[in-house]
């Protein structure tokens, strides 16, 4: 089942086209990386999935729920972490949570428990300091926890690494990753060693369409045959391995053929031990969410 | 109007914790002190102006302080208060839609209505303390020194005043729904003032208009009686009330 579906959507802000049909499906239980470059649309994206912004086209379903600007969603099932989220300074991490779960309809022991629960989460357990002595790493924890008071089936997280050291990066993608036990995680970034690291679904986000969405398997498919490096003990014999297959790339002391397909991989092997050519290591290199990415951008 | 008494018990610890209350509580009681007492030294700093007027030829004799002068203080520095609560709440709305704050309640489903109206609510009630406070001070002191009983409609007069403060903090209320700095929405609410100063200078209209609910004099001295401000008082009722229903329609199209 789908918690997420975004259908065709479509914005202007005055005559600039922002979103020109954008289409994805996040499933559930899985960190979904939102990928695109500064200004490619996925802030407003997420925002007319939150019902802040009002679309020109298009439909939005969050757990069959249809999305309406300025109307809340009746099983309350988003949580949201803005891009640079802003408290009030003058509560504690606490305080700011029993708001929070307070305006969800929770109260009581049930609260509380859930408030440490979180705050254990995110590592702010020890923190009775005022949010306005709180580093930007500790907001963006301090965000993540109000995010998922009331247990969304969905989070959504707007650039929740990019301002951070990679200490604090770090933090936050283990939260994130820890987050998926319990919700759907939408995170949109630019940063791309991040969604490596912890999504299994990403979509693209080109010129205000979708470029690509799919899994991080079905990227590894959609290269197709990939390249393949040779490292040899003599350089010489690498001259020798290129002659005989014309398309391969000498550089820096490597052989790569391009796309290789298995047949040539064999080619290349039964070469190299005909000729009794010493190996030092042969790799097929995996297609990464970066290539794909500057192939979809037209890099 | 979902939320909205979480939302009112954070605006309540807002005001506390940023000082507003403190400070605003400050400012009502010196006023409140300052109109019996500036009434009570009169005299005294007459008297010593008075070998500089001898100079000039003015002689002063015999300087009689009322409790109608205390009141006339009173009725003066009403509108300081005022100016000062407007200017300490014109960014109340637009700090949280500038820092971004409201987003993470709004998409937990606080309502927009609840979230203005626990607002207002909160401006209300500091005004409506405030001002009542500054009335009972000014009361005791009266009181105290001469006798009350000599000025008439004082308690009507401030509730005049309170309905005049009431009809602001609408005003602002609006403005702060689609301004989009503290700055515009002081603008705004400054400009309402000062038309509504310029055209109560034209009497028949006084008559009709919330400036009229500011005119204290005439009920002290009896000039006028309580039912010449009762249209004021149901214009500017109804004012308030289209004000606020106009500031929750244009919150609720806002974009956030």
């Amino acid at each position: 089942m789908n918690i997420l579906e975004v259908r065709n959507i479509q914005k202007r802000f005055g005559s600039k086209t922002v979103l020109d049909g954008v289409s994805f499906c996040v499933p559930q239980s899985c960190v979904f990386g939102f990928i695109g470059r500064n200004g490619a649309g996925k802030t407003t994206t997420m925002k007319a999935i939150l019902g802040l912004i009002k679309t020109d086209a298009g439909e939005i379903d969050v757990c069959g729920e249809r999305v309406t600007y300025g109307k809340k969603l009746q099983s309350g099932s988003i949580g949201f972490l803005p891009d640079v989220p802003e408290f009030y300074g003058y509560m504690n991490a606490m305080e700011y949570l029993t708001l929070c779960g307070e305006i969800t309809g929770m109260s009581g022991k049930a609260l509380k428990n859930r408030i440490d629960e979180l705050l254990e989460l995110v590592g702010l357990e020890k923190e009775n300091h005022r949010i306005k002595g709180y580093s930007r790493g500790m907001k963006q924890r301090l965000g993540i926890a109000q995010a998922l008071i009331n247990r969304p089936k969905l989070l959504i997280c707007d650039e929740p690494t990019s301002a951070l050291d990679p200490v604090g990066r770090k933090e936050i993608l283990d939260i994130l990753s820890a987050a998926r036990e319990q919700t759907s995680v939408l995170f949109s970034t630019h940063i791309l060693s991040d969604v490596e690291r912890i999504c299994d679904h990403v979509a693209f986000l080109e010129g205000g369409k979708t470029a690509f969405s799919g899994s991080t398997r079905e990227i590894h498919e959609l290269k197709g045959d990939s390249d393949i490096e040779l490292v040899l003990a003599s350089p010489a014999d690498l001259n020798q391995v290129a002659e005989r297959f014309t398309d391969s790339k000498l550089s820096d002391g490597r052989l790569i053929l391009p796309k290789a397909s298995d047949k040539k991989c064999s080619e290349l092997l039964r070469f190299l031990s005909e000729n009794d050519i010493p190996l030092i290591r042969l790799e097929r290199i995996q297609a990464d969410v970066e290539q794909l990415f500057l192939e979809v951008v037209g890099r | 109007m979902n939320g909205i008494v979480p939302f009112f018990k954070k605006e309540i610890c807002e005001m506390i914790r940023t000082k507003r209350l403190m400070v605003l509580g400050i400012v009502f009681t010196l006023l409140g002190i300052m109109a019996p007492w500036l009434a009570k030294l009169t005299p005294k700093m007459y008297e010593m102006l008075s070998d500089d007027l001898d100079q000039q030829g003015v002689i002063i004799k015999d300087v009689k302080v009322t409790a109608l002068d205390s009141w006339l203080n009173f009725e003066k520095n009403l509108p300081m208060a005022l100016i000062i609560m407007l200017i300490i709440f014109c960014s109340i709305f637009t700090n949280e839609y500038s820092k971004g704050t409201l987003i993470p309640l709004i998409t937990k489903g606080l309502s927009r209505t609840g979230m203005v109206l626990a607002k207002v609510t909160v401006m209300m009630l500091t005004w409506t303390a405030g001002l009542w406070l500054c009335f009972g001070i000014t009361c005791f002191y009266t009181d105290f020194y001469w006798d009350n009983s000599t000025v008439s409609g004082i308690a009507f007069s401030t509730f005049c005043w309170w309905l005049f403060g009431v009809f602001m903090i609408c005003t602002e209320t609006f403005f702060s729904s689609f301004a989009s700095s503290s700055a515009q929405v002081l603008a705004g609410t400054g400009a309402v003032y000062f038309i509504l100063m310029l055209a109560g200078a034209y009497k028949k209209l006084s008559e009709l208009l919330p400036v009229r609910l500011t005119d204290s004099t005439s009920l002290y001295k009896s000039s006028l009686s309580k039912s010449d401000y009762f249209t004021a008082i149901i214009i500017t009722a109804a004012l308030s009330v289209v004000l606020i229903l106009s500031a929750l329609i244009k919150t609720g199209k806002r974009s956030i």
